[in-house]
C-alpha cells in the first residue's frame, strides 16, 4: 500500500505513518476555530480512492453518510475530557460511486487539548466477525427449521396415527360386530390380536392372550396341538384344519382357516370357524344311522332305537322278539350298555338244545358231588353276572322244570345252587329273545304263562331285514368296509347293479345273511367294485322281487290294510300273500294274529 | 428537502435490509446476508406534493450477539418494527425493542410489518397475537420483501404518519 504525505507535520515520522498504514486509519483533528476536521499523516488508500485524483485534506461530511455526520456532531464527552477517553461509533457501512462498500469505524478523542478523529477501515479481523455471526445465524435459522420440520413430520405423523388408530378401531369394531372369530399369530406364534368371538369360541379370557404363545393359549388336545403346528408352519398361504375339539366351560368344536397375513408374510391370520352345532348335526345323523352296533336308519329301526333307549332306562325284564339273523344279541347289548349296569358283566347264553340238567347248572351253578363230573363248586351264570345283565338267547327253548326255576329266580331274586339246599341273593337283568311266538307256545302248553309274563314286561320286536329294505345299502357298505379292513381288501363300492340284487332278495336269514354275502362277495371280489357275479348263488339266481311292492312297515292301520289287500289279490292264499309282501309265511301268520285278522 | 430519520429494527434475519433494498432499488436477494452495524440508504418520496428524503437506517439485527446501541436511535421521526411471520420469536424481540425505542425516542411514529407473508401457511405468528399487538396500538402491516408486495404502503404509512399523523389502515397483504 503507498501513502503521499499531504500535509507537513510532526507526524511526518515515519514511524508514525508505517503505523497508520497498517492500521488502515485516517486521523484527523479539528481547528477549533473553523471547526474542519483535517488529516494528519499519510492518508490510506481508501480515502485517496473516495477522493478522486485529488484527495482533499479536509474531511467534508457531505460526502459522508448520515451515520457519520451524526456521530461526529453528537456530544461526546471524550472531546470534553482532558485526555485518555475514546468512544467509538460502531460499524457503519460506506458506498463508493462504484456502487462498493466498505466499513467503517469512527473513534474521537482528544489529547493534550486536541480534538482527534481516527476513522478505521475494518478489514480482515471484522470480516472474520461477520463471518462467525453470519454461521451462528446461519444455525440458528437451520435448527429453526429442523424444528419446525420435526415438528411438522411429529404432527403428520399423530395425524396418520390417530387416523390409523380410527381406522383400527372402525375395523375392530366391525369386525366384532359381525361376530368374526380370528386370532392373529406373529412369526414366534405369539397371539397379536384376537377377536371376542374367537376368545369366546376357545374358552379364554381376554386379558391372559395378547403376547402369548398359542400353544399356551388355546385348549386343544395332545393330537390336535401336533396338527394345527404342523398346519400353522406350512408353507401354503391358506390352509384348512379341523374339526378340533375345545375343552372348556362351554365345549365346542371349530375348524381353522390359516391365512398369510398379506402385509406380513410371516405372520399368521387365523380364522375361527364354530362347528359345534355341525357336529352335534352330525352326530344326531350318525345316531340315527347306527345305535351302539346297530346299523339302519328305517322308521323301523328308529322305533326300535327309541324303545331300547326307553327300556334302558328302566330295570325291568325285557323279550326281545325278532327272526333268526335280526340281531336280538346287539339289542340286548345295547339295553346293557345304555342302562345304569353298564359297568358291570353283560354274559349272553342260549338255552337251545340243552338238557335242563345242563341249563340249570349252567344257569345256577352247582356244589361239588352235585351231579357225575362236578368235581367243583361252580357258580352259575346269574351269579357271573351279579349287578349286570344276562341275556337268555332262545328262552322259548327253555325245559319246563327250568322255566320253573327261572320263574322263581325273576320274582325271588335268589338263584339255588344245584346240590344246594341255601339260596342265594342275585342282582341280576334279565333280557331274554326268542323267534318263537311264545303266545302259541302258552297256548300250545310248552311255555308257562306266568313266566311269559314275567319276561314280557317290556317288548322289542326286531323287523325282518325284508321289511326293512332301505337300511340295505347302508348295511352293505358298512359290512364291506368293516370285512375289507379285516382282509385287507381294498374295495370301494358296490355295484348299482349289485346293490339292486342284494334290494331284491328276501333276506331269510336276515342281516346274519347280508353279513355273510357280504363276506363271499369280498372273497370273490378281484377289483375295487363289487359286481352282482360276486354275490353267492343264491343271491344272484334268485328272481327278483317286484320293486314296486317292497313291504315297508307301515302303522298298524295301514299294515292291516296291506295284509288284507295282499290276501285279497292272493285270494286268501296265505303263502302267496306272505310271498307277494316280500316276508315269511311265519311272519305273515304272526302279523295276522297280531292284528286280529281272521281270514276266511 | 426534508430530511427524515427512520430507523429498521427487529431480530436477527426478519427481513429488514431486504426491505429497505426492495423499497430503494427494488432488488431483492434470497441470499441472507448478516447485517453488522449500520447502513444508510436514502429515498425521496412526495408526500402531498412534497419532497421528503427519508434516511432509512438498516440496524443490524438484535440477538445475543448484538444489541441495539440507543445512539443509532437519536434522531428518529419514526421506527419500523421489522418480525419474520415464520418466527413467534421475533415477536417477542420486535416488543422488547419496541420498549427500547420508546425509552430512547419517547412518542415518535412506528409501524410494525410482519414479514415473509409469502410463507403464510408456515406461519407461527397467529390471528390472536396480532390481535394482541392491536391492542397495544400497534399499526401491523403483513409483507413480503421477497415479492414486494406491502412494502411502499410500509414506508408510506411511516412517512404519512409523520408528517401527517394519520394512519393508514392496518393491513396491507
Amino acid at each position: 500500500m503507498s501513502r503521499r504525505p499531504l500535509h507537513s507535520d510532526p507526524s511526518d515520522d515515519p514511524l508514525f505513518n508505517r503505523v497508520l498504514s497498517t492500521l488502515d486509519i485516517a486521523i484527523f483533528e479539528r481547528n477549533g476555530r473553523s471547526g474542519e476536521f483535517r488529516l494528519q499523516g499519510l492518508a490510506p488508500e481508501w480515502w485517496c480512492a473516495r477522493g478522486g485524483s485529488e484527495p482533499s485534506t479536509v474531511l467534508d461530511l457531505e460526502q459522508w453518510s448520515p451515520f457519520l455526520r451524526e456521530y461526529v456532531a453528537a456530544d461526546h464527552s471524550a472531546w470534553a475530557a482532558e485526555s485518555g477517553t475514546i468512544e467509538k461509533s460502531g460499524p457503519w457501512t460506506e458506498t463508493d460511486d462504484q456502487g462498493g462498500t466498505i466499513t467503517l469505524e469512527a473513534t474521537v478523542l482528544s489529547m493534550e487539548s486536541r480534538t482527534i478523529l481516527l476513522i478505521e477501515r475494518l478489514g480482515a479481523g471484522f470480516e472474520q466477525m461477520r463471518s462467525i455471526v453470519q454461521r451462528a445465524r446461519d444455525r440458528v435459522l437451520a435448527e429453526d427449521v429442523a424444528v419446525k420440520s420435526h415438528h411438522k413430520t411429529e404432527t403428520r405423523l399423530t395425524n396418520q396415527l390417530e387416523v390409523s388408530e380410527r381406522t383400527k378401531d372402525d375395523a375392530l369394531a366391525l369386525l366384532q360386530h359381525l361376530g368374526l372369530a380370528a386370532l392373529v399369530l406373529d412369526e414366534r406364534g405369539r397371539i397379536t390380536f384376537a377377536s371376542d368371538r374367537a376368545l369366546t369360541l376357545l374358552g379364554i379370557s381376554t386379558g391372559e392372550v395378547i403376547g402369548r404363545q398359542w400353544e399356551e393359549i388355546i385348549p386343544f388336545h395332545q393330537q390336535d396341538r401336533a396338527i394345527f403346528h404342523e398346519m400353522v408352519n406350512a408353507p401354503a398361504d391358506r390352509r384348512t384344519a379341523g374339526p378340533f375339539s375345545i375343552d372348556s366351560a362351554q365345549p365346542s368344536w371349530i375348524e381353522l382357516d390359516i391365512h398369510r397375513d398379506p402385509q406380513h408374510q410371516r405372520r399368521q391370520i387365523v380364522v375361527v370357524h364354530d362347528r359345534t352345532e355341525l357336529h352335534a348335526l352330525r352326530r344326531v345323523l350318525n345316531e340315527q344311522a347306527s345305535f351302539h352296533d346297530l346299523v339302519g336308519k328305517s322308521p323301523a329301526m328308529l322305533r326300535v332305537y327309541q324303545l331300547v333307549r326307553d327300556v334302558a332306562s328302566v330295570d325291568t325284564t325285557v323279550l326281545i322278539e325278532g327272526e333268526t339273523g335280526t340281531g336280538k344279541e346287539l339289542i340286548a347289548r345295547a339295553i346293557h350298555s345304555a342302562s345304569g349296569r353298564r359297568e358291570k358283566p353283560f354274559i349272553a347264553a342260549n338255552c337251545a338244545g340243552l338238557t335242563d340238567s345242563i341249563l340249570t347248572s349252567q344257569l345256577f351253578g352247582h356244589r361239588r358231588g352235585a351231579f357225575t363230573g362236578a368235581v367243583n363248586d361252580q357258580q352259575g351264570l346269574f351269579e357271573a353276572a351279579e349287578g349286570g345283565t344276562l341275556f337268555l338267547d332262545e328262552i322259548g327253548d327253555v325245559p319246563q322244570p327250568v322255566q320253573t326255576a327261572l320263574l322263581r329266580v325273576l320274582q325271588e331274586k335268589e338263584i339255588t345252587r344245584l346240590g344246594e339246599a341255601r339260596p342265594r341273593k342275585v342282582d341280576v337283568r334279565v333280557l331274554a329273545a326268542t323267534h318263537h311266538n311264545l303266545s302259541e307256545d302258552v297256548v300250545r302248553g310248552s311255555f308257562r304263562a306266568d313266566l311269559l309274563y314275567r319276561i314280557r314286561i317290556a317288548r322289542v320286536q326286531l323287523p325282518p331285514l325284508r321289511e326293512r329294505r332301505e337300511d340295505i345299502p347302508l348295511l352293505a357298505h358298512s359290512f364291506l368296509m368293516a370285512i375289507c379292513a379285516a382282509n385287507g381288501k381294498t374295495i370301494d363300492r358296490l355295484s348299482p347293479e349289485t346293490l339292486h340284487r342284494l334290494m331284491s332278495y328276501v333276506w331269510p336269514g336276515n342281516v346274519r345273511e347280508l353279513r355273510s354275502a357280504i363276506e363271499f362277495a369280498v372273497i370273490s371280489c378281484k377289483g375295487t367294485e363289487v359286481s352282482p357275479a360276486d354275490l353267492p348263488p343264491e343271491i344272484v339266481g334268485m328272481p327278483a322281487v317286484p320293486t314296486l311292492a317292497p313291504w315297508i312297515p307301515l302303522q298298524d292301520r295301514d299294515e292291516k290294510s296291506r295284509l288284507l289287500a295282499a290276501l285279497s289279490e292272493a285270494k286268501g292264499n296265505r303263502t302267496e300273500a306272505a310271498k307277494r309282501l316280500g316276508v315269511s309265511r311265519a311272519t305273515f301268520y304272526r302279523r295276522l294274529v297280531e292284528l286280529d285278522i281272521h281270514p276266511r | 428537502m426534508i430530511q427524515k430519520k427512520i430507523c429498521m429494527l427487529g431480530g436477527f434475519a426478519v427481513g429488514k435490509t431486504s426491505l429497505v433494498r426492495r423499497f430503494v432499488t427494488n432488488v431483492f436477494s434470497d441470499h441472507y446476508q448478516t447485517t453488522i452495524g449500520v447502513t444508510v440508504e436514502k429515498k425521496t418520496v412526495t408526500i402531498k406534493d412534497q419532497d421528503v428524503m427519508l434516511m432509512l437506517w438498516d440496524l443490524y439485527g438484535e440477538d445475543e450477539f448484538q444489541h441495539v446501541r440507543d445512539s443509532y436511535l437519536r434522531g428518529s421521526s419514526a421506527y419500523i418494527l421489522v418480525m419474520d411471520g415464520t418466527r413467534r420469536g421475533t415477536l417477542d424481540t420486535a416488543l422488547a425493542l419496541q420498549q427500547t425505542a420508546a425509552r430512547t425516542l419517547g412518542t415518535v411514529p412506528f409501524v410494525s410489518i410482519i414479514n415473509k407473508a409469502d410463507l403464510q401457511s408456515d406461519w407461527e405468528i397467529d390471528e390472536g397475537a396480532i390481535e394482541q399487538l392491536r391492542a397495544r396500538g400497534w399499526t401491523v402491516l403483513f409483507g413480503s420483501a421477497k415479492l414486494g408486495q406491502g412494502v411502499e404502503e410500509l414506508f408510506l404509512s411511516v412517512v404519512t404518519q409523520i408528517m401527517h399523523g394519520a394512519p393508514l389502515p392496518t393491513e396491507h397483504v
